[in-house]
């Protein structure tokens, strides 16, 4: 490739020196192919694709994952999305309807930041409810936004469901030199990665609330994360997992023998990402709790059976009612089961199939005497109502274990 | 005689007891705040200090709540910084130790606490809508031209209340100037209004709690005679609304300074006046995350800070 840069020696507004080559016109010639001799037309695409450089969107700490399916199955570049503050929630504030679930406003605000960081592919999901027009709807707005040299990579595109036309579409978007044997044989790495992320994360929400020395913790999980991110074979992850988990359970804790727990559930997106939810595990964890995250992509993608889940709660709802109410109920119920001492659910602002799973959650907590701390979140900076309700909700959940 | 301050800083109005070690107010203050969380706190000690000698009572541990509770406890230097939910809860427990249901309406939150045994088990909050508490009674008695003190007085003369949609702010109020405009009588629309506050209340932030007797009712918006007879209309129960029903904050918060476990090192002087408090907001510019810092200024010395959100921008106080 040639180096189209400024020179060193080029003074300010001096017109750059061009190569001869340059004078002539642009030919790119495939060195070591002959030219065809018939076709001369347009060449397939396979030839004249350059690597594009996916981003994906902002999504707990499951960044890692993302790279390793960049480039390891999809055999492009990745982009990652820098960490969104207040100025990427501001942007997707102002570029989303005002009644737009939370989530939609929080992703588009970070593809904005991945496309000034030199994204060419956003890559976007499908789902069980609005999520499936999220794609499109983002698309459009970034474009009348004016972001022009883009494309979507989005997976609700592909209306059969089936991998086969999964991968026609990967080939058609990112690359048509896609090799399957490899692409699937990554994938499952991929997969891996995406459990050991979940399974370090319910460790150390178990375990990081008694923390002997401060933030010793969070250094393990960033040592984690990175390690992750170096990844580039299945080698790699699990011997970056296993370290990792050494190293979390050797740290010093102290942890009483029947210590507060707090059960999570709620919304895919929000109860997820500390971004959305105002870092609500950390402040729990801040005040001496046991966490227990159920909401995952192990829990509810990678290891998810419908038709038990529906099951185990025959007698509180007889039909599902959305994307993760079936989940939520089950596993609100499960941990009642086991015995914690607080619930609590969390949804974006008008979040339709979770305000349907609210009613059922207060019958749970009436027949199982566990109290349901609801929270909905918004794109809102400020903690303090939410410091107040956490609080309120641990000295009560406290003060009961005592008695 | 040793004693205890609780300090409630609400967005309305800021309350503040001095109790003894029988657990008994000595002296008690109600103010409104006015936008001014300090000033109010200020007018607020002094008046407790004239209600009593300081020569026979020590205070020797203050707790404060309220939304202003972190701002007033580094201002007094509080022993006890507790939200507003469990100095409720602490308070009336304490006072009534069979209560089952805690109702509290304030001046721009309402809340309700279950209680089983003397421990609360449950609660809520209203989370995005202001409609049905003491802020919105008072704007709309401003647009009646009626005192909101003389609200409920009124209401009870009313035999037929006119019913308003209580669902929500902006169409309550325009379904009362609809309701004045058509010609009901001023009494039956602000029986209308009150029945409204208790509807929205049960609708909102009561909705699927269990209700069960005795219930109590608190916060500004008890001392208004009207609700109270709305929400026992509505309940079909017996609510009791105590003399003290405002001061139910601050007054557990003073509980909770009581038991306390360090005391002050000495008697609290009710002497801040003889202080200059500061606050300053810093807009942290170490990433673009732009946190907004409260730095808490004592004279020259910085007491407090917060709002800073990682390690880059802390703010190390002495």
């Amino acid at each position: 490739m040639r180096n189209y840069q400024s020179q060193p020696e080029q003074g300010v507004g001096e017109p750059r020196v061009k190569d001869p080559s340059e004078e002539r016109g642009r030919i790119t010639v495939n060195e070591g192919k002959p030219r065809p001799l018939f076709f001369t037309g347009k060449r397939p695409k396979r030839d004249r694709h350059s690597r594009h450089k996916v981003s994906f969107f902002h999504f707990r700490n499951y960044e890692p994952a993302f790279k390793y399916f960049t480039e390891q199955v999809l055999d492009a570049d990745f982009v990652p999305t820098p960490t969104p503050t207040r100025a990427t929630i501001k942007r997707g504030e102002e570029m989303s309807a005002d009644y737009v679930c939370t989530p939609f406003k929080h992703i588009i605000g970070d593809y904005a930041a991945a496309l000034d960081q030199g994204a060419d592919t956003l890559v976007q999901v499908t789902g069980f409810c609005r999520l499936n027009y999220y794609g499109e709807l983002q698309e459009m707005i970034l474009r009348d936004a004016g972001y022009d040299n883009f494309q979507m990579l989005n997976f609700s595109d592909v209306a059969t469901g089936k991998v086969r036309d999964y991968v026609a579409y990967c080939k058609k978007v990112v690359n048509p030199n896609l090799s399957i044997p490899n692409g699937v044989k990554n994938l499952l790495g991929a997969y891996r990665m995406v459990e050991h992320i979940d399974a370090f994360r319910d460790r150390y929400l178990a375990n990081a609330g008694f923390e002997v020395e401060h933030g010793s913790f969070d250094r393990v999980r960033k040592e984690f994360i990175s390690a992750m991110n170096a990844a580039t074979c299945n080698a790699d992850i699990e011997d970056g997992f296993r370290r990792a988990m050494d190293a979390l359970d050797a740290l010093p804790t102290r942890k009483p023998v029947d210590p507060v727990r707090v059960a999570i559930v709620g919304e895919y997106y929000t109860a997820q990402d500390p971004n959305s939810n105002l870092d609500l595990e950390q402040k729990l964890l801040d005040m001496g709790v046991e966490v227990a995250n159920y909401m995952s992509i192990s829990n509810f993608n990678l290891h998810y059976n419908a038709k038990a889940m529906q099951a185990s709660i025959a007698e509180y709802s007889s039909y599902d009612m959305g994307p993760t109410s079936t989940f939520n109920i089950a596993y609100a119920k499960r941990a009642a089961e086991q015995g914690v001492d607080g619930i609590v659910h969390i949804k974006s602002a008008g979040c339709t199939p979770e305000i349907d799973v609210m009613p059922v959650l207060q019958r749970l907590s009436r027949d199982y005497h566990v109290p349901v701390l609801f929270l909905t979140f918004d794109t809102q900076t400020s903690d303090a109502g939410l410091d107040t309700r956490l609080e309120a909700f641990y000295d009560m959940i406290a003060m009961r274990k005592v008695r | 005689m040793e004693a205890y301050l609780g300090i409630d800083t609400g967005s309305i109005s800021t309350k503040g007891v001095v109790i003894g070690p029988d657990k008994k107010i000595i002296a008690r203050s109600y103010l409104w705040t006015e936008g001014d969380p300090s000033g109010a706190v200020r007018r607020v000690v002094d008046d407790l200090r004239s209600q009593i000698d300081l020569n026979e009572v020590h205070v020797m541990s203050i707790g404060t709540t309220g939304s202003a509770r972190r701002l007033v406890g580094a201002m007094l230097d509080a022993q006890v910084v507790k939200n507003e939910i469990t100095a409720h809860a602490v308070g009336t427990t304490f006072l009534h130790p069979d209560v089952r249901t805690i109702l509290e309406i304030g001046g721009q939150d309402s809340k309700i606490i279950c209680i089983e045994n003397g421990i609360a088990v449950d609660y809520a909050m209203n989370t995005l809508c202001a409609a049905g508490t003491g802020s919105f009674l008072s704007s709309q008695a401003h647009r009646l031209g009626v005192e909101v003190e003389e609200f409920g007085e009124i209401a009870l003369t009313s035999e037929k209340p006119a019913n308003i949609a209580a669902r929500c702010t902006v169409f309550a109020e325009s379904d009362l100037v609809h309701k004045l405009q058509v010609g009901y009588e001023k009494k039956d629309v602000i029986a209308g209004l009150c029945r409204a506050v208790a509807t929205n209340y049960l609708n909102n932030v009561g909705k699927g709690k269990k209700i069960e007797s005795p219930v109590v009712f608190q916060g500004g918006v008890s001392k208004n005679v009207g609700v109270v007879h709305a929400f026992e209309e509505a309940l079909g129960k017996k609510v009791i609304v105590d003399p003290d029903g405002h001061l139910m904050g601050c007054f557990g918060a003073a509980l909770l300074a009581a038991d306390a476990p360090k005391m002050r090192d000495e008697p609290f002087k009710f002497d801040i006046d003889d202080f200059e408090f500061r606050t300053r907001e810093v807009v942290c510019g170490h990433c673009a995350n732009h946190c907004e810092i409260v730095c808490v200024y004592r004279d020259q010395d910085l007491i407090d800070s917060w709002g800073n959100r990682c390690d880059r921008g802390a703010i190390k106080v002495k």
